[in-house]
C-alpha cells in the first residue's frame, strides 16, 4: 500500500516541491494551501500523515492541528520556521506527533516520514495489561474495562514501548529513538508534551498518574498491572 | 580578644548608628535637639549668672548702707559720750552703741555683731569687746580685720559661710571701724546671713532649669511634627519611585495644593509620563523588532527550503550530468549551506540585539563537551594539519550550562584556531574553580596584533579577508560567543602576538549568572604537552629539509 500525504503549506513552490521529493520516495502527495482547505480535503483524501506548515494565511497550523484531532489520529508532522520558540511547543500540544524545522534537507524530511508511516508493535501479538488498562496491540485498542480509549497512533506507540517493559524505566532519549526514531539527541520536549497527552487520555486523574508514571530525574516507566486476572478471563 | 571586644562594641553601636543614617527624621531632630539644648544652656547660665550678680549686689549694697549708718550712729554716741570735762565712761557708751547698732541692723538676715578692739594699741583706758550672744567669731577672718585696719575710713565687706542652726549658709561680713576716745580704735562687724538670697536664686534657677528643658523638649517635638509633614511627602516620592522602578508604570503621586511639595509631585509625575511613554515606545519597537525577526525568519526559511530541497533532489542525479554542471551544483549546494548559516547567525544575533534570549539550562559535562566538539572538528584539523589536543585539569564534574550556545562557543574557538593555526596543534584546556569553568583553546599559528585583538569581536570583521575560509565562518561567530558567555553571566578572554599564536579564553560561572572571581585558567595557559608535539613536528620539517 501506498501511503497517501497530504502537504499543507501556504507557499506554492514549497508544497510542489515537497511533493516531488515524496513522489520520488514512493508516496503519494496532495496538497493544500490554507488551513480550510486542508480541513476540507482530509475526509476525502483519508491522508496517512499530514505535512503541516505552521504559520498559514487565515487559520493557522495550531488551530488546524487542534481541529484535525477532534476527528482524526492521523500523524501530523509540523513545519515550523523557528526551532527555538514556543511555536514548538504549543503545535505539540496542540497534538502534532513531531515537527521539522526549516530549512531542512530531503532526508531529514523523509526519515521522519518513514518513522510516522512504520506498522508499530510488530514484536508483541498479544493483549497487555497497564495498570487498570489493557492494550489489545494486534487491534490497535486500549480499553479500560468495556470503554474503549481513543489513543493516536503516536500515543499508542508511546504507551506500547512502556508496557512492553513494565520493568524499564525509559530516560527521555530512550523515548526519542524507540518511539520518534530519533538517533541522536533530539528535542525532550516532544516526549514531554505526549507523555502530559496520553495521560490526559489514559490517566483516572492525569495529576496522579497510575498508568504512565514519572521516575525524578530519570524518565518514565509503566504502573503495575492491577488487572490481570480480567484480561485473561 | 580586644578586637572582639571593639567589634561587639560596633556592633551594639551598630543599631543606634543605622538609625541616626537611615533616618533623616532621626537625624534632623538630634540636630535639633542638640543645638537648642546648647542655646538654652547658654542663655540659661547667662541669666541665672547675672540675676544671682544683681541679687547679691542688691543685698550687698543695703548691707553696706546699714553698716555705715551703724557705724556713723556708734560713732557719733562715741564722740558724744566724751564730757566737758574730757572723761568717757566707754562702758556705758558702749552699751548705748550696741543697742544704736542692733537697732540699725534691720534688714532680714542680720544675725548679729561684733564690736573689736584693734590690736596692738596702748590706751588710757580700754573698751570690753564685745558680740552678739552666741555668734562664731571664726567668720571674721583676719584677712578682713587687717583690711579694715588698713583702711579704717572704708566700709569693707567678706562673703563667707555662716553657720545657722548647725547648717552652713552663705553669708556676708561687713566691716566699719570706729574711734572710741580715749579706748583707742574698735573694729565694728556686721554678720549677715544670705541664705533668703540663696533660696531666691535657687528658686529662680530650678526654674530656669525646667523651663529650658520644657523648652527643648516642645522644639524636638515641633520639629518631629513639623519633619514628618515636610518628609512625608518626600518618602511617598521615593515608594513611589521605587514601584516606578520595580516596573508598575502606572504609579504616580498625589497633587495637591500650590506649595513645593505640590511642584514636586507634579514634576514627578510628568517624568512618570514622559518615562512610561519612553518605555512603551521602545518596549513597542522591540517587539516591532522581534516581530520583524521572526517574520524574516519565517519568510527567508520557506523560499531557502525550497531551494535547499531542489538543490538536493538535483544532487542526488548528479552522476547524468555533465562535469561542468555536476561542479555548479556542488557550488551551488556549498553556498546554500553558507547561506543556511549566516541567516541563523544573523537571526541569533537579531535575537539578541532585541534582548529575547532564553537559556535553557542543563546540567552539562564540559570535558565530555569538549571531546565531542573535538571529535566533530578532527576530519578539518586531519585536513590542515593540525594535531587536536585536549589538557583537562579540572571541569569533571557537571555545570549548569545551555549546551546549544557553549558547544557553538567551543566550535567557534577550535574552527578558528584550525583556520588560522597553520597547521600546528591546537591544545585546548579545561579547568574549573569553586564557583567558574574555563575553557581555553591554543594555537601557535599566525597570531594577531593588539589591533587587531581589539577588533576580533566586531560583526563581519575578518583578520585577514585574503585568507582561505575552510569553517565555513559568516564573521559573526566571536560576536554571537561573546552574546552567549554573556547570557551564561561569563567573559571570553583573548590573548595573541604576531607570529606566536593566539588564545580564546571562555570563563563562565557553574550555574547562570552567579558570581565569581577568578577564571581558572591563566591567559595564556602553559602546556605541558605541547613542547614535544611542536618538537616532533621540527623534526619532521627538518627530516624533509
Amino acid at each position: 500500500m501506498t501511503a497517501r500525504i497530504l502537504v499543507v503549506d501556504d507557499d506554492v513552490s514549497l508544497a510542489e516541491m515537497i511533493s516531488i521529493v515524496l513522489r520520488g520516495e514512493g508516496y503519494i502527495p496532495h496538497q493544500a494551501f490554507d488551513g480550510q482547505d486542508a480541513l476540507a480535503q482530509i475526509p476525502e483524501v483519508k491522508p496517512d500523515l499530514v505535512l503541516l506548515d505552521v504559520m498559514l494565511p487565515g487559520l493557522d497550523g495550531i488551530e488546524v492541528c487542534t481541529r484535525i484531532r477532534e476527528f482524526s489520529g492521523v500523524p501530523i508532522i509540523m513545519l515550523t520556521a523557528k526551532g527555538d520558540t514556543t511555536d514548538v511547543v504549543k503545535g505539540l500540544e496542540s497534538g502534532a506527533d513531531d515537527y521539522v524545522v526549516k530549512p531542512f534537507n530531503p532526508k531529514e524530511l523523509v526519515a521522519r516520514i518513514r518513522t510516522r508511516l512504520r506498522p508499530s508493535s510488530e514484536g508483541a501479538n498479544s493483549v497487555i495489561s497497564v495498570g487498570d488498562i489493557t492494550i489489545d496491540v494486534p487491534a490497535h485498542e486500549v480499553r479500560r474495562g468495556e470503554d474503549r480509549i481513543n489513543l493516536t497512533p503516536l500515543e499508542f506507540d508511546l504507551l506500547l514501548a512502556l508496557a512492553l517493559k513494565p520493568q524499564q524505566v525509559f530516560t527521555r532519549e530512550m523515548l526519542l529513538e524507540q518511539v520518534w526514531g530519533y538517533h541522536y539527541k533530539a528535542d525532550t520536549r516532544l516526549v514531554n508534551v505526549h507523555v502530559q497527552r496520553l495521560r490526559a487520555k489514559v490517566e483516572i486523574d492525569p495529576d496522579n498518574p497510575l498508568i504512565v508514571q514519572t521516575v525524578r530525574g530519570v524518565g518514565y516507566r509503566a504502573g503495575e498491572s492491577v488487572g490481570q486476572a480480567d484480561s485473561d478471563s | 580578644m580586644m578586637q572582639a571586644a571593639w567589634r561587639a562594641f560596633l556592633r551594639g553601636l551598630g543599631a543606634p548608628l543605622r538609625l541616626w543614617r537611615g533616618s533623616l527624621l532621626t537625624r534632623t531632630v538630634g540636630i535639633t535637639v542638640t543645638l537648642s539644648g546648647i542655646a538654652v544652656t547658654v542663655i540659661g547660665g547667662y541669666m541665672s549668672l547675672t540675676i544671682a550678680d544683681s541679687l547679691f549686689t542688691g543685698r550687698s549694697d543695703q548691707i553696706l548702707s546699714e553698716t555705715a549708718r551703724a557705724a556713723t550712729t556708734a560713732q557719733s554716741l562715741f564722740d558724744n559720750s566724751v564730757t566737758p570735762a574730757g572723761t568717757i565712761d566707754v562702758e556705758t557708751a558702749n552699751t548705748a552703741a550696741q543697742t544704736a547698732i542692733r537697732s540699725a541692723q534691720s534688714s532680714p538676715g542680720g544675725s548679729g555683731f561684733a564690736i573689736l578692739r584693734t590690736p596692738g594699741q596702748i590706751t588710757a583706758q580700754t573698751m570690753t569687746s564685745t558680740s552678739t550672744a552666741g555668734l562664731d567669731l571664726s567668720v571674721v577672718t583676719t584677712e578682713l580685720r587687717s583690711r579694715v585696719v588698713a583702711d579704717p575710713d572704708q566700709i569693707h565687706y567678706q562673703s563667707v559661710l555662716v553657720t545657722v542652726q548647725g547648717e552652713q549658709r552663705p553669708g556676708l561680713v561687713s566691716a566699719a571701724s570706729l574711734q572710741v576716745p580715749s579706748a583707742g580704735q574698735y573694729e565694728l562687724y556686721l554678720i549677715y546671713d544670705l541664705v533668703d538670697v540663696q533660696n531666691t536664686l535657687t528658686l529662680i534657677q530650678q526654674t530656669l532649669i525646667a523651663g529650658s528643658l520644657a523648652l527643648v523638649l516642645t522644639i524636638g517635638v515641633v520639629t518631629f511634627f513639623v519633619v514628618r509633614l515636610a518628609i512625608g511627602p518626600v518618602r511617598r516620592a521615593a515608594q513611589t519611585a521605587e514601584r516606578l522602578a520595580q516596573g508598575f508604570l502606572e504609579e504616580r503621586l498625589f497633587e495637591k495644593g500650590e506649595d513645593v511639595i505640590a511642584v514636586l509631585a507634579r514634576s514627578f509625575n510628568k517624568m512618570a509620563d514622559s518615562m512610561q511613554s519612553q518605555i512603551v515606545k521602545l518596549a513597542t519597537l522591540s517587539q516591532v523588532q522581534q516581530r520583524f525577526v521572526s517574520d524574516v525568519s519565517h519568510e527567508l526559511r520557506t523560499p531557502l527550503t525550497t531551494i535547499r530541497l531542489a538543490g538536493d533532489v538535483l544532487y542526488e542525479q548528479r552522476e547524468s550530468f555533465s562535469s561542468e554542471n555536476s561542479r555548479t551544483l556542488e557550488l551551488l549546494i556549498t553556498q546554500i549551506e553558507r547561506f543556511e548559516i549566516m541567516l541563523t547567525d544573523l537571526l541569533e544575533m537579531s535575537r539578541y540585539d532585541a534582548g529575547a534570549v532564553a537559556l535553557e539550562v542543563d546540567e552539562v559535562n564540559l570535558v565530555a563537551l569538549v571531546e565531542d566538539c573535538l571529535d566533530q572538528l578532527s576530519p578539518l584539523a586531519t585536513q590542515k594539519g593540525s594535531n587536536l589536543v585536549v589538557e583537562v585539569r579540572g571541569g569533571y564534574g557537571e555545570s549548569e550550562v545551555d549546551q546549544r550556545r557553549i558547544r557553538r562557543i567551543i566550535l567557534n574557538f577550535v574552527g578558528n584556531a584550525i583556520d588560522h593555526g597553520e597547521g600546528r596543534p591546537i591544545v585546548t584546556f579545561v579547568d574549573s574553580n569553586e564557583d567558574a569553568v574555563a575553557i581555553a583553546v591554543r594555537d601557535w599559528g599566525v597570531g594577531m596584533t593588539p589591533d587587531q585583538v581589539e577588533r576580533v569581536f566586531d560583526r563581519f570583521w575578518r583578520a585577514d579577508p585574503s585568507r582561505q575560509r575552510t569553517t565555513g565562518g559568516t564573521g559573526l561567530g566571536l560576536a554571537i560567543a561573546s552574546e552567549d558567555a554573556l547570557a551564561h553571566g561569563g567573559r571570553i578572554d583573548v590573548w595573541s602576538e604576531k607570529g606566536e599564536g593566539s588564545c580564546f579564553r571562555l570563563t563562565i560561572p557553574r550555574a547562570p549568572l552567579a558570581e565569581w572571581r577568578d577564571s581558572p585558567l591563566p591567559l595564556p595557559p602553559e602546556s605541558d604537552t605541547i613542547d614535544s608535539y611542536l618538537a616532533e613536528e621540527d623534526s619532521t620539517k627538518g627530516a624533509l629539509a
